[in-house]
C-alpha cells in the first residue's frame, strides 16, 4: 500500500471511528472473507488476510469518506495487502508466467479458434457449483480477481479499475482473456464428467 | 402467431452466418453488454447481430451461462465467528 493511498480527508473523532467501521465496513466482512480465502485459497491466511485489513482500514479511516464505497476502498486495501504481504509466500505462478499465459490468450490463433471450440450454454448449466468454483481457483490470480470482482461479487468496471489500479481498458481486456481461460477449464472438466462440450463432438459420438 | 409479428417470424427465417470474420471484437462487445457495461446503441447492436450470426449468438449464450454459475453457484464460505470476534476484540482495545 502506497502512503498516497491513505491521504487523511476527514479528521473523525473518536466516536466517529467506531460508529463509521461499525456501520459501514463491519458489514462487507462476508465478502471480504470469501475475497480473501478465494485469492489465498487457504483458511488461515484468509483469516490473517482479513483481520489484517480490517486493522489497516481502522487505522486509516481518515482517508475514507464516510457514506462513500466502502466495499471498493476495503477490497483495494485487502488486494493491496495480498500483494504486498500473501503473494510473495504463496504458490501462485510467478508474473512471467502469467505474462505468458496473457499473451497467448491474446493471439488473433486464441480468438479465431474460440467459436469452434466453444462449450455449449446447456453444458455449462448443467455443472455443478463445486466444478465451476474449482475451475475458478484453478486460473492465475490475476484473471481469478477480475471474475470474482466482476461476477461474483458485482463491481463495476469503473470500480474495478480503482481497486486494482489499473485502468478500464486493461480491466475490459484481462476479463476477456479470464474467461476464455475458465471456458477451457469448464470444457475440461465437462469432457471428463462425460457431458457434451460441443455440436460438432456430439454428431462425432452419436 | 398473430399476423403483427409476421415480421419478426419472417427475420427468424435469415440464415444465420456459420463464421464470424470479427468473432473476437464481437465476443468483446457481448461481454460488456452481459456486464451492464454497454452503452445502448451498443446494446442495439448486439441485439441486431445475434440474430444473424450463429458464432456470436452462440457465444452469447454460453458467456451468459458462466456469469450466471460464477453469480450464483460458486461456493461461498461463511465467515468464522471467531475472525469476526477477534477483529472487534482488537479494535475495542484500540480505545
Amino acid at each position: 500500500m502506497t502512503a498516497d493511498e491513505f491521504i487523511a480527508v476527514r479528521q473523525y473523532t473518536e466516536a466517529e471511528k467506531y460508529a463509521i467501521f461499525d456501520r459501514e465496513l463491519m458489514p462487507h466482512i462476508q465478502s471480504m472473507y470469501n475475497f480473501a480465502f478465494r485469492l489465498t485459497q487457504d483458511e488461515d491466511d484468509a483469516n490473517d488476510l482479513v483481520q489484517d485489513t480490517y486493522l489497516k482500514a481502522f487505522r486509516f479511516i481518515n482517508s475514507f469518506e464516510k457514506g462513500t464505497n466502502a466495499k471498493a476502498w476495503l477490497f483495494r486495501i485487502l488486494k493491496n495487502s495480498f500483494i504486498n504481504d500473501y503473494r510473495r509466500k504463496s504458490k501462485e505462478p510467478s508474473k512471467v508466467d502469467y505474462q505468458e499465459v496473457e499473451t497467448y490468450y491474446d493471439s488473433e490463433e486464441m480468438a479465431g479458434t474460440a467459436q469452434t471450440t466453444d462449450l455449449r450454454a446447456e453444458t455449462v448449466q448443467e455443472l455443478l457449483g463445486d466444478e465451476v468454483t474449482n475451475a475458478l481457483n484453478a486460473l492465475p490470480v490475476d484473471f481469478r480477481t477480475v471474475l470474482i470482482l466482476c461476477d461474483v461479487e458485482g463491481f463495476t468496471y469503473e470500480e474495478m479499475a480503482k481497486i486494482l489500479d489499473i485502468p478500464i481498458g486493461t480491466v475490459r481486456s484481462r476479463l476477456h482473456r479470464a474467461r476464455m481461460l475458465l471456458k477451457e477449464k469448464l470444457k475440461g472438466y465437462a469432457s471428463s464428467m462425460g457431458y457434451d462440450t460441443t455440436e460438432q463432438e456430439e454428431e462425432e459420438t452419436a | 402467431m398473430t399476423p403483427e409479428s409476421s415480421p419478426s417470424a419472417e427475420a427468424e427465417k435469415v440464415v444465420k452466418k456459420e463464421h464470424c470474420e470479427h468473432h473476437a471484437d464481437c465476443m468483446k462487445l457481448i461481454q460488456m453488454v452481459l456486464d451492464g457495461e454497454a452503452t445502448p446503441d451498443e446494446i442495439e447492436h448486439v441485439r441486431q447481430n445475434l440474430g444473424k450470426c450463429l458464432p456470436c449468438e452462440n457465444g452469447y449464450n454460453v458467456n451468459k451461462a458462466i456469469k450466471e454459475a460464477l453469480q450464483f453457484r460458486v461456493e461461498k464460505r461463511d465467515v468464522p465467528q471467531s475472525l469476526v470476534d477477534c477483529i472487534k476484540s482488537k479494535i475495542t482495545d484500540l480505545k
